[in-house]
């Protein structure tokens, strides 16, 4: 079970902020933050960004959920952690944008789960908790193909050419993908972990 | 009277004997005052020191030093009653001026003259010390300062009367909840012990409080004034501390932030009752309160309502966000401010309620709806955010201080009093600034205290006390704060500048500290600040005086009355020594037994002047001893070098300076006269208030009677000193020097 963040359908919404400082990882000290824009100065790729981290924070005061979790800034983050690191407040900016994207998909935001990165780190995820191990073949294979049959086949043939060359100097293997040793206790472990992360935002809900 | 005897004694240690002929100087005590000098090598040593103790006790009751500065050493040189005066051949001679040159030796033989001719005018002070003197100090308001002044009187030893318009002790804290951190870590709220000082000050025998009683009326002096109250009684007591406090900002003047428009927008002071009280609910439909705004700044830093900031809402608000949390930990608090001002250790605060999940917005408000809905043009993110949906809106208004008693009518005299003696429009420059001021920001306007005096001062000047900018009753906040430009009568905590509870019990030792001392001070007939002990008092000889009232208008403490007959009364301890009279008198009436405008201009026609044919200027500086002297001593200690054609004379105050001793000097062959002194103004730095002020007043009339005489106005101008200014100073010197030398040499010289 898992805690929807408040109304949705409100522009601005006044119990956003709380519900954030309450249930998002870092969210805590989210609330220590001080706009001093360190974040946003740092980020290799703030030009990339709808909104910058510390501008971000704000519209979480201000209760504009809509415009946060749309927001391509949770995608477009490259997990540098020069945010992070050099946050005066200590406040995890990278870890805090990670986990709004969570909350963008978990909330069925569309642009959320259409955007280039969500397909990506959904085929990501995908091949490391099947296998514990990512496989070239089988990620770009499932990021391509989430656009759609025709349209997985015309990225896929335009990348052919690399994907020979790698496999000619051995950078890609054929045959079975790659695993971890055992599958079975990965599984485990995550649905231990799924298990947890349920009930902790069922509690808070 | 006994006749005067004095010593002179001349110091050559410290580089004063290397630099100049100390024989030369000892022949012009000889050869022009007849007086036999004795020179040491170290003066201040204990040999020098017990040769002139021997002198003293062989006759000598008054002792000239010329060694180093003034300023120094002046426990090595106090030899109490003997009257000492001081040239000095160091800091502003030797150590700023060409050793072994004509020029400095000059300089120097023009100290000893003019210290010499000053021993001649001048007499130890005799103090005034008639009549009784009480010792009781006077406590005007019984809330957290006024009770901790009362207290800190009582243990320094002092009867204390402790007045309390309203009818119960405790003031504006009795209605509070918590109070704001005041011990380490200094992150939490503390608990409110006003019901604890109360008990304390009513366990205290030497105070005695009077509820429900004011003053209706106060004239004296410090030592002994006469203070008739409400109840009819009239008692006397030695100094007053003011401690009226504070009032909220009128609430009713804020509609534009909703206030009025829904019974749900409250002040901070109504939500610290209902917080108090126990029970914070909506006043509408008494639902609970789970969504608040704090609008901070409501009223204040506005130039239409208090231009100033409170310093203390922020940090209430927090308090508030934090109490309301605490008792129910889902509320959604947002605060709205412009800056958040939490000075100090109160930053901590700020952290506790961040961490505490209070909301905070950047921007000012735009509208409060009768529905709650606050619509905030947030700076942070660069558009308009309406926050919809709130139970209570709290207005964090600013503090007000009752400078003055607002349930009274305003008296008929003594409104132009409160607005007149500083220009509300007047522009400001940014105070505090050394060197090249800034340029002023513009001219704002400032509403005149409403209400009644609270002491009724039964003054010529008026029954006010004098405020500052903002309506806040002080005289300096920065160099003597306390002081009122009323002696013997000071004002701590809200009064004075808004503060919270434990400034303010901190501002009643600071106030408290100084009653004591112009208590003590006024029954041994000695100055206070700036004079500190000085013994001398004005007198008048009034078959002279042509009763043009130009003292009792121009005095900066209100010190001089006015009889029946118009002639001016001085009361002695109301004066802190200036001599602001003695500058304004036309007639020159006015004196200390220590210091005259006979004095000075003896000593000015004291020195001697070369004639055109030398192609040396000469040049006059008046020079305050509070800031000017000081400067030039550090720049003769930095080692800086100024021109030897000027000749300084210390005077207690620009003020102090008559018109006669610039026309004395530019009769005698003087080229230029300088005055350097504080700055004058609505930021002034004058020791004395309005003594600058005055003097460039006066200065401003010379222009036209220097032209009469067909001499260039050029001549005499006025410099403004600060006591950062060692390095600034000789180049003002230098340049006014070369400025005289191209207007050319005063066609009055040598006659």
């Amino acid at each position: 079970m898992t805690a929807l963040s408040p109304t949705p359908s409100k522009k601005y919404d006044l119990s956003f902020a709380r519900w954030v400082y309450d249930n998002v990882d870092g969210g805590d000290r989210l609330a220590l933050c001080m706009q001093c824009g360190t974040c946003s100065g740092s980020c290799p790729i703030g030009t990339q960004m709808d909104h910058g981290p510390r501008k971000l924070f704000m519209m979480i005061r201000a209760g504009m959920k809509e415009a946060v979790l749309t927001s391509n800034t949770l995608w477009n983050c490259v997990s540098c952690y020069n945010c992070v690191v050099r946050c005066p407040r200590k406040v995890p900016v990278a870890y805090i944008l990670h986990d709004l994207a969570t909350v963008a998909v978990r909330e069925g935001y569309a642009e959320a789960r259409n955007s280039d990165n969500a397909r990506f780190a959904k085929a990501f995820w995908w091949s490391a908790a099947k296998y514990g191990r990512t496989d070239e073949r089988l990620v770009t294979g499932k990021y391509y193909f989430s656009f759609g049959m025709a349209e997985g086949y015309k990225r896929g043939m335009a990348n052919l050419p690399i994907a020979l060359g790698m496999i000619k100097t051995k950078r890609m293997h054929l045959g079975m993908p790659h695993a971890c040793k055992n599958t079975g206790e990965l599984h485990k472990v995550l649905a231990k972990a799924a298990e947890i992360e349920a009930r902790d935002h069922g509690k808070q809900g | 009277m006994t006749e005067r005897k004095t010593g002179i004694y001349l110091c050559s240690g410290c580089g004063i004997g290397e630099s100049v002929d100390v024989a030369l100087l000892e022949g012009v005590a000889k050869k022009e005052f007849k007086l036999d000098s004795r020179t040491h090598a170290c003066l201040c040593g204990d040999e020098g020191v017990a040769m002139i103790r021997a002198d003293i006790e062989a006759g000598v009751n008054q002792v000239a030093i010329a060694a180093c500065s003034a300023r120094v050493m002046t426990d090595r040189f106090g030899f109490e009653p003997i009257q000492v005066l001081r040239a000095d051949l160091r800091e502003k001679v030797t150590w700023s001026h060409a050793p072994n040159h004509e020029d400095t030796q000059a300089l120097a033989e023009d100290a000893v003259r003019m210290v010499l001719t000053q021993a001649g005018k001048v007499k130890a002070p005799e103090p005034y010390v008639e009549g009784e003197w009480s010792s009781r100090i006077l406590v005007m308001g019984g809330g957290v300062t006024g009770l901790e002044a009362a207290l800190q009187s009582a243990a320094l030893g002092h009867e204390v009367l402790l007045l309390e318009k309203s009818d119960r002790l405790g003031g504006r804290a009795l209605d509070a909840s918590k109070r704001l951190p005041y011990r380490p870590p200094y992150a939490q709220p503390e608990v409110n012990d006003i019901a604890g000082l109360v008990a304390r000050v009513g366990a205290e025998s030497k105070i005695s409080a009077r509820l429900g009683c004011t003053v209706t009326q106060t004239s004296g002096m410090p030592g002994r004034f006469m203070v008739n109250l409400s109840d009819g009684s009239v008692e006397t007591v030695g100094a007053i501390v003011v401690a009226t406090g504070w009032r909220p900002y009128d609430a009713s003047k804020l509609g534009h932030l909703g206030y009025g428009a829904s019974p749900d927008v409250v002040t901070g002071v109504e939500l610290e009752a209902m917080l108090k009280a126990g029970k914070v609910a909506r006043k509408s439909n008494g639902a609970p309160v789970k969504s608040v705004a704090f609008v901070q700044c409501a009223g204040s830093r506005d130039p239409d309502h208090l231009p100033y900031c409170s310093s203390v809402c922020c940090a209430s608000s927090l308090k508030q966000a934090l109490e309301l949390i605490e008792a129910e930990p889902d509320t959604n608090a947002y605060v709205v401010y412009q800056e958040m001002r939490t000075p100090g250790v109160m930053e901590e605060l700020y952290r506790t309620a961040q961490s505490a999940g209070v909301i905070f917005m950047k921007g000012k408000v735009k509208t409060v709806g009768a529905d709650l809905t606050v619509t905030v043009a947030d700076e942070l993110i660069g558009e308009d955010v309406p926050l919809a949906g709130l139970d209570m809106v709290v207005l964090a208004t600013g503090m007000v201080p009752n400078s003055t008693n607002p349930d009274q009518p305003a008296p008929e005299t003594g409104a132009e009093q409160l607005a007149g003696d500083v220009d509300p429009e007047a522009p400001f420059p940014v105070a505090g600034y050394c060197g090249d001021a800034p340029p002023a920001h513009a001219k704002r306007e400032q509403a005149v205290p409403e209400g009644g005096s609270l002491l009724n001062l039964q003054y010529r000047q008026g029954p006010h006390l004098p405020v500052l900018h903002d309506g806040f009753a002080d005289s300096h906040y920065i160099c003597f704060p306390y002081e009122t430009r009323r002696t013997g009568i000071y004002t701590a905590g809200p009064v004075r500048r808004p503060m919270d509870w434990a400034e303010a019990a901190e501002d009643a030792s600071g106030a408290v500290l100084k009653a004591v001392q112009a208590v003590r001070s006024a029954s041994a007939g000695a100055a206070l600040h700036p004079r500190v002990g000085d013994l001398s008092y004005p007198k008048i000889n009034l078959n002279q005086c042509t009763k043009c009232k130009r003292c009792t208008v121009e005095c900066p403490f209100g010190a001089i009355d006015e009889d029946e007959q118009t002639y001016p009364i001085v009361n002695s301890t109301r004066c802190r020594r200036c001599g602001t009279c003695m500058g304004a008198c036309p007639v020159r009436t006015i004196s200390f037994d220590n210091y005259s405008v006979d004095m000075l201009s003896s000593m000015i026609k004291s020195v001697k002047i070369p004639d055109e044919f030398s192609g040396k200027p000469r040049i006059l500086i008046m020079a305050c001893e509070n800031d000017a002297i000081p400067a030039l001593d550090m720049a003769g200690i930095k080692r800086n070098q100024w021109s030897a054609h000027v000749r300084v004379v210390p005077v207690r105050c620009l003020g102090s300076v008559s018109l006669l001793c610039i026309s004395d000097a530019l009769s005698v062959g003087y080229d230029g006269v300088m005055m350097m002194g504080c700055k004058p103004g609505d930021d002034y730095q004058c020791h004395f208030v309005k003594g600058s002020a005055m003097a460039a007043e006066r200065l401003s009339k010379v222009g036209e009677t220097l032209k009469s005489m067909m001499l260039e106005p050029e001549r005499v101008t006025q410099a403004e000193a600060s006591i950062a200014d060692a390095d600034r100073l000789p180049k003002v010197i230098d340049a006014f020097v070369e400025q005289i030398t191209a207007i050319g040499f005063n066609p009055f010289k040598g006659f």
